[in-house]
């Protein structure tokens, strides 16, 4: 399907409408659900980039946003400013994917997804114990940790960031997935064996992408810690880190670029609507992705292109530029 | 002057458990030349293009390609060297339409020097209507052709055919023969694997029989069929 570039300035204007929202006194709390939106985004579109386009169910999204998060909170103690720790955290998330992947990349399928889901717990479980240094300002259960240095950064401040970060990430896939090593990663997700005999080195181009999603993935948690700046082992490491973008991903469309668009919007919603319900909420939300699983293996995304949603839009972008270029 | 073999395999083992699928297998492989593999169902002939093309690395032997020892390589890397396979099943990406599955190998395939044009490849092996389709939509018969296509995309000095002609038709098999021709006069050297005998006597100048894992007979097609050994393999 060719893509009308008209496309991407229609993804320009809405990505210049969101940026505008904090400028134009839109309500703190749209900005507020908008900020778990490009978090969730970001997550989720990592997520699909593994799962969807690389064939790794990794089932460890916690663990990169929890040692991302943990790396920044500390930093900040240690005075480095908070920015920095975001990419330190990143980076600590990264290095992180690095080493669990000489073991983690010898088990397939279902085996690697065990293998990562492992992973998070005990690193939670480290986390309890750990007793770091700064023992005076550290709070709440297990290695408890605020972050700071954070006075003057305004809400739409981190509105943007969280933004930019969800930006950055959709379009970090879409670059991805149109070069070389999109192709490469097709091929694996295709065809392990035929991948290999023509010539893609498979275990490389797995890392590549994993060593991305960490990186991102990493960001986008710590991200979330500077609007929401308490961390305690619990929360870094929550399971709620792997089910938000896993959800997302399957609802949206796995292995569709805009699936995971579609999915974090509906799962921010769900989140926010359900909040007052508790564990209720885990259990609709279990009944949507079971229903979706069923009825839409393909996701929303998928069902839309079924049904040929697209063709509307397509056309009408297409007869637009048709009309731009005669004038 | 003495040639050096394109690939030589020297005394290869391969154990699965306690099953010997390939006992001490030796060969060469002259540059330029078409070679047989022959033996009954389970006598080793895939494990042994498995063993050459790094899906699997022997127990024991020695696998030697242009000279340079390449026992237990990854097959990808055997892929940059310059060696190419098809599968007996078609193995194609899926998602991907024809001629993208043609890109991976050549993207990937690593070679500074540029091969066949992917449409001259499509025309040699019949594909040219189907490129733009995705593999998925296409029959069995082409997928066969695709796996030719893939295997050529990478420019491989040596090309591995596991059973290219296997489930084609009359009218489809002299077009097969034909590609073999064309690989052939491109200078490539040809291992394949076939039960189809049209094939092994008119396109191979040399055929090797294995037998329950062990080489049985080595020769021309015509010395090959009358030996006895090979007779009471195939007839008992």
């Amino acid at each position: 399907m060719k893509i009308p570039r008209l496309t991407t300035l229609a993804s320009v204007v809405v990505l210049v409408v969101l940026a505008l929202f904090p400028l134009i006194g839109a309500p703190l709390s749209w900005l507020n659900y908008l900020f778990s939106f490009f978090i969730y985004l970001a997550l989720a579109t990592m997520w699909n980039l593994l799962a969807g386009y690389t064939g790794l169910i990794c089932l460890c999204p916690h663990a990169f946003v929890g040692l991302a998060a943990y790396t920044m909170a500390i930093g900040t103690w240690v005075g480095m400013p908070f920015q920095v720790g975001l990419i330190a955290g990143a980076a600590v998330a990264a290095i992180f994917a690095l080493v669990i992947s000489f073991p983690v990349f010898r088990m397939k399928g279902i085996y690697f997804a065990i293998g990562t889901l492992v992973l998070p717990e005990v690193l939670k479980q480290w986390f309890n114990y750990w007793r770091p240094p700064f023992g005076t300002e550290y709070q709440g259960g297990g290695a408890g940790y605020s972050v700071i240095g954070l006075a003057g950064f305004s809400l739409g401040n981190k509105y943007w960031l969280a933004l930019a970060i969800a930006a950055a990430s959709i379009f970090v896939v879409h670059i991805i997935l149109r070069a070389r090593l999109g192709l490469g990663l097709t091929a694996i997700r295709d065809n392990e064996n035929t991948a290999a005999s023509s010539g893609v080195n498979i275990f490389r181009l797995k890392l590549s992408s994993f060593l991305i999603a960490a990186f991102i993935m990493g960001i986008a948690g710590a991200a979330y810690f500077i609007h929401n700046p308490k961390i305690q082992p619990s929360g870094g490491f929550s399971i709620s880190w792997l089910l938000l973008p896993l959800m997302a991903t399957v609802i949206g469309g796995e292995g569709r670029e805009e699936g995971p668009i579609i999915g974090a919007a509906i799962v921010t919603f769900l989140r926010f609507l359900l909040a007052d319900y508790g564990a209720w909420s885990l259990f609709i939300q279990g009944i949507i992705l079971i229903v979706v699983v069923v009825a839409m293996p393909q996701g929303i995304a998928g069902l839309l292109r079924q049904v040929g949603a697209y063709r509307f839009p397509q056309r009408l972008f297409q007869a637009a530029e048709g009309k731009i270029r005669r004038t | 002057m003495p040639e050096t073999a394109v690939l030589s395999v020297d005394r290869v083992t391969k154990n699965f458990g306690g099953i010997h699928a390939i006992q001490n297998i030796t060969f060469e492989v002259q540059a330029g030349e078409v070679l047989g593999l022959m033996g009954p169902n389970g006598a080793g002939k895939t494990t042994l293009l498995n063993i050459i093309a790094g899906t699997y690395s022997p127990s024991s032997g020695r696998v030697n390609f242009c000279g340079r020892d390449i026992t237990g390589l990854p097959a990808h890397k055997l892929c940059h060297l310059g060696i190419a396979r098809t599968y007996q099943i078609p193995q194609p990406f899926t998602s991907l339409s024809a001629r993208q599955n043609i890109l991976v190998a050549a993207k990937y395939g690593g070679k500074k020097t540029a091969g066949m044009e992917h449409d001259k490849i499509f025309d040699l092996v019949n594909l040219s209507e189907q490129k733009d389709m995705l593999t998925r939509d296409l029959a069995t018969v082409s997928l066969k052709r695709l796996e030719l296509a893939r295997a050529l995309a990478s420019n491989p000095t040596l090309i591995l055919l596991d059973e290219i002609a296997a489930g084609s038709s009359d009218r489809e098999l002299p077009r097969i023969l034909g590609i073999i021709e064309e690989i052939r006069k491109m200078g490539k050297t040809v291992v394949l694997v076939e039960h189809v005998m049209k094939v092994m006597v008119e396109a191979v100048d040399r055929i090797i029989v294995i037998d329950k894992g062990e080489k049985i007979a080595e020769g021309t097609p015509g010395e090959v069929m009358k030996d006895e050994k090979v007779l009471a393999a195939y007839f008992g």
